[in-house]
């Protein structure tokens, strides 16, 4: 912008001296009024993100008292204590196994959802709000409902009993009562369905607004070519979508690689039981106010953020870099 | 997943209502036959969406021993569990209820004048280093909000956001602008033909004027949209107001739901847990019900979910 | 796009760091005597508190605390109610600081927003005080005259630091086993006696479980020094859970389980111990105190308190619990919260207090409340349960982790459990 408007200026400037000072002062009141419109809204996103992220990598090479400050400058020790806790190390191994297989089963999900409602059919915008529906409520709420539903006389073992599904979950391994979230072989993969099933209906409308991109033309080619649905699906609709795949797998991992209300909402600041529900951001909250070292706390939050920028371009790459006809 | 980035790689303003792209060849018996079933499983998909809900309304009106019973009707029909959230709960629920109401109010009614006022001025008008900014705003949904949790901490407490009816004030702060909110706004203000600003312009308005007589009037789908998104997003959160709020009197509903689960208050007695379900959902529900499509489309243009 | 994304979120970033510069200055820095001499230097020779007579203090105090059950709630309102009568200048405020009480209290703190009287748990009470978030005490002390020496050392002792004291206990606790008198008439005096009755009750008809065993140290603890084990050595500056004796004495703890002979409260369906003995569920756990006003909800049971029975180390042992209250460095109100303190923890407000059932008194001159003896008989034996050592909790944690998922997994090895243990201690032992 500031080029376009200076390479005008030096071109037209010549030509009609009094016309050029006229929108020089024009384009003043409007850089004026542009920076009074962005004023309050930019400095709140200065300060609290920006400042946020270098006020936390401040705070990490500290050991900072929680109530009067930095107390010793530590270097990197709080990184390395963090990293070398078993507590953290299994808090990394859970947050990543949750993203690897939370993301890919929710888009599975979403994107079978968004294709059935794009269709033309009866009731589609019913369908639509209904399989969206979950997604309104807050975690807390959902959370509370999920624990309600698991738990050993809960609504999920009463109906498998009834509906004698039973014989297939001991098979499994599971008794008739089994505690999901209580459980810690199972805690974690509750909260996964959980999330599957509250967070599809958002993926789904991602690939919706993208599916609707496709144009129709494409859809009219491939069917004078006599492609079947499936053929279709694969070979058009799966492949034109690679933008949509992007961002609902970069929302997906960035969200999932924060994981925090269902776990501390299920079981509590330390992630019960046995930590099977300890995620990177629940072991931040720990270390902070629980364990009360605010420099370990911000140094996990460091990593956690080069984890996400990390995993962000690797996704970019992921899907650009090896397939230079997408369009960024 | 409470926050998202930005959809810049895909969306690039509030998509049009769904038309529907005919994708099946249409045709014989075997089509029909096919169709019905799938009818049939999209109805029973649904329904499994609805479950859950219609069984914490039934929860909430059933005794704790009938609670784990696999039956639709409560048996004894009892309001216990909604007389002991109204009464015996400290705080009661009408006090969390309104905690959540004059914070989302607050928060949703800062997003809308803060976005509108840089979305418009990001779309429309021209000034130094306009791009960086905005592409900072954009940035800003890649930071953890955990990362920001002792930072914000800190310089909440520092401004003296610590006691009393100041703790919203926290929370407010930290919600007040998103950046969701300025990149809708932004995008909508895009797609507004120039000529009606040009207009106001040779009419002798200013840059305030055309924003707020013209301009403003004609974004109201995407205010509506972040209206909505934001009011649901913030009534719905749970992190800020559990870092930021301490006192009792001043938490949220989903932070009370979750402390009186937790220790105290309620732990497993299902029915009155269920029936504060109901009331944290009830809100959002009636949102939904009526504005549905502004739900709809503001996820969809802008890859946030609450 | 990216180089540029990447180069301009960095030239904002330094912009911000201009405009937060100030923020973080402003939080608090330096605090050291800010509001009063804090630390180290505290109470050594320094005489700021006022001289008082609590009977001319007026004004309000608020008080924080946890509350496991109605029964706690009642004790402490009798408690208050004769404060009230006899400081009637002051008026209290109670707040139970609901969720988990040590991280909203950090939250607290950090904030400047603390009550002017709350509860300390021994477990944590020792990084609260070289977080410098308790007051120290001493100068209200001496002061005042109150005389410390009634407290039974072992529990006082937890929360002093450097010699500055900063808490006094408000009750004391120890473990005993309790067991259900018709199913148990002669209750067992040894460990080897215990699995023998256990065994005997196995499959006894409406029994889930002879026993509601905890997997965790805060029983288990009392069951590894009572076979000879410990997670220190005696000097308290290393561990000494990976020791054969130790070893040994997790996995007899385990073998309880492995053994049928017990069962987790969360496996027996019901929310704790003294809740499963209570409805019948087992005849025999191991509690303190609580357990009293607890079973008053269960009438039918008959039950009764027995000593820990002995084990393979032949000594009477068990392990005892206490917390303290004490006042915060940011505390608002901390003369109204001292006058409440010393009649809380002095003779007659533990009186009431104790007389809830609750808990038996932190302090000799106390007289011990009904139906509480073999309780207090523990306390001549008993070693700490917590407080002990920095860091406890995660020492806990790392254990308890570590125990559950063998029950879980029925593998019943102590091995891991000895092995995550001893990295958690020897971490908590090297982060001071």
């Amino acid at each position: 912008m500031v080029a376009s408007a200076s390479t005008r200026r030096t071109s037209e400037a010549p030509r009609a001296p009094r016309a050029a000072r006229i929108r020089r002062i024009g384009e003043r009141q409007e850089a004026l009024a542009g920076f009074a419109l962005v004023a309050v809204p930019m400095a709140l996103f200065l300060i609290l993100n920006i400042g946020s992220i270098l006020y936390a990598m401040f705070i990490s090479v500290w050991r900072w008292n929680v109530r009067t400050g930095p107390v010793e400058f530590k270097g990197l020790d709080n990184y390395t204590r963090v990293l070398n806790d078993p507590i953290f190390q299994a808090a990394v191994g859970n947050t990543l196994y949750y993203t690897a297989v939370w993301v890919p089963l929710t888009m599975v999900i979403g994107l079978f959802l968004a294709i059935i409602v794009n269709q033309k059919i009866r009731g589609q915008t019913f369908f639509r709000g209904a399989f969206y529906f979950p997604a309104i409520a807050s975690s807390a709420a959902i959370t509370t409902l999920w624990i309600f539903i698991v738990s050993p006389y809960g609504l999920f073992n009463e109906a498998r009993g009834a509906l004698g599904f039973n014989p297939l979950f001991s098979a499994m391994g599971f008794d008739a009562n089994q505690d999901w979230l209580g459980d810690y072989h199972t805690a974690l993969n509750s909260v996964i369905v959980l999330n599957a099933w509250t967070t599809s209906g958002t993926f789904m409308l991602f690939y919706l607004a993208s599916l609707q991109a496709i144009p129709h033309e494409v859809y009219e080619a491939a069917a004078i070519d006599g492609a079947g649905a499936w053929s279709t699906f694969r070979q058009i609709t799966f492949p034109l979508l690679r933008p949509g795949h992007f961002f609902v797998a970069t929302v997906g991992v960035i969200g999932g690689l924060q994981l925090f209300d269902q776990s501390f909402i299920a079981g509590g600041p330390d992630g019960n039981p046995a930590n099977s529900l300890m995620t990177m951001v629940l072991y931040l909250y720990n270390r902070a106010f629980k364990r009360v070292s605010f420099g370990e706390a911000a140094a996990v939050g460091v990593i956690l953020f080069v984890v996400i920028f990390g995993a962000t371009l690797l996704q970019r790459w992921f899907f650009e870099g090896r397939h230079k006809e997408a369009s960024a | 997943m409470t926050r998202a980035m930005s959809p810049a790689d895909t969306v690039t303003s509030l998509p049009p209502r769904a038309a529907g792209d005919p994708a099946e060849p249409v045709g014989d018996k075997t089509v029909h036959w096919r169709r019905r079933l799938a009818y049939a499983l999209m109805i029973g998909y649904a329904l499994l969406m609805f479950v859950p809900f219609a069984w914490t309304v039934i929860t909430s009106l059933k005794t704790l021993p009938d609670s784990e019973r696999l039956t639709l009707i409560p048996d004894p029909l009892t309001f216990a569990p909604w007389q002991y959230i109204f009464t015996n709960l400290q705080p009661n629920i009408i006090r969390l209820f309104l905690n959540s109401f004059v914070i989302a109010i607050a928060v949703t009614i800062s997003n809308v004048v803060l976005g509108s006022l840089a979305g418009y001025a990001f779309a429309r008008l021209r000034f130094p280093l306009r791009n960086v900014l905005f592409l900072i705003v954009l940035a800003t949904l890649m930071i953890p909000d955990q990362l920001r949790m002792l930072p914000i901490y800190l310089i909440v407490n520092a401004l003296g956001l610590r006691t009393g009816v100041l703790q919203y004030g926290g929370v407010i702060l930290v919600l007040a602008i998103s950046a969701t909110s300025v990149f809708l706004l932004r995008q909508y203000f895009l797609t507004i033909p120039k000529d009606l600003e040009e207009a106001a312009r040779i009419d002798g308005a200013g840059h305030f004027r055309t924003f707020l007589r013209v301009m403003l009037p004609l974004a109201s789908p995407a205010i509506a949209a972040v209206t909505i998104l934001q009011f649901q997003g913030t009534w719905n959160s749970f992190f800020w107001p559990v870092v930021l709020i301490r006192d009792k009197d001043y938490w949220t509903l989903p932070i009370g739901l979750t402390l009186f689960r937790l220790t105290g208050g309620m732990s497993n007695d299902w029915p009155p847990l269920m029936a504060t379900v109901v009331i944290a959902t009830i809100p959002i529900l009636v949102l939904y019900l009526f504005f549905q499509r502004y739900f709809v489309e503001g996820v969809a243009a802008s890859g946030v979910k609450g | 796009m990216r180089k540029r994304f990447l180069s301009m979120t960095f030239a904002a970033a330094f912009i911000a760091a201009a405009c937060t510069g100030g923020g973080a200055s402003n939080a608090p820095t330096g605090g050291t005597g800010a509001t009063t001499g804090t630390g180290s230097t505290a109470g050594t020779g320094e005489t700021q508190a006022p001289q008082f007579d609590p009977s001319t203090i007026s004004g309000d105090v608020t008080l924080g605390q946890w509350e496991s059950s109605p029964a706690e709630g009642t004790a402490l309102k009798a408690a208050l109610d004769a404060f009230a009568v006899k400081y009637p200048n002051i008026k209290v405020t109670q707040t139970t600081i609901a969720g988990d009480y040590r991280a909203q209290m950090v939250n607290k703190f950090g904030a400047a927003d603390v009550p002017d009287l709350f509860y300390v748990n021994a477990e944590y009470a020792p990084e609260w005080m070289s977080q410098g978030f308790l007051l120290p005490l001493d100068d209200y002390i001496n002061n005042q005259g109150f005389d410390t020496a009634p407290f039974f050392p072992d529990y006082l002792s937890i929360f002093q630091q450097d010699g500055v004291t900063y808490g006094l206990p408000k009750d004391g606790n120890t473990i005993a086993m309790a067991v259900n008198t018709d199913l148990v008439p002669t209750p067992p005096t040894t460990l080897d006696e215990l699995v023998q009755v256990a065994t005997s009750l196995k499959g006894k008809s409406g029994l889930k479980a002879p026993m509601c065993l905890n997997a965790s140290l805060d029983r288990g603890l009392g069951f590894i020094y009572a076979n000879g084990g410990s997670l220190l050595t005696d000097d308290g500056t290393a561990s000494a859970i990976d020791t054969d004796a130790s070893k040994a004495a997790v996995q007899s703890y385990m073998d309880l389980f492995k053994n049928g002979l017990g069962q987790t409260n969360t496996q027996l369906g019901d929310g704790w111990c003294g809740e499963a003995l209570g409805k019948g569920d087992v005849a025999i756990v191991f509690e303190g105190g609580w357990l009293k006003g607890a079973m008053d909800a269960f009438p039918d049971i008959k039950w009764q308190f027995a000593e820990m029975p002995t084990g393979s180390s032949g000594q009477k042992v068990t392990i005892n619990y206490t917390a303290a209250y004490g006042i915060g460095q940011d505390s608002k109100n901390k003369d109204q919260a001292w006058v409440l303190m010393q009649y809380l923890t002095g003779p007659e407000g533990m009186a009431k207090w104790t007389e809830g059932g609750i808990a038996v008194p932190s302090r000799s001159d106390v007289p011990v409340p009904e139906g509480f003896d073999v309780i207090v008989k523990g306390a001549d034996y008993a070693k700490p349960g917590s407080g002990f050592m920095p860091n406890y909790p995660d020492v806990l944690k790392a254990f308890g982790d570590a125990f559950l998922k063998q029950v879980t997994d029925k593998t019943y090895d102590a091995g891991p459990v000895v092995t995550a243990t001893k990295a958690a201690i020897d971490s908590a032992l090297s982060s001071q």
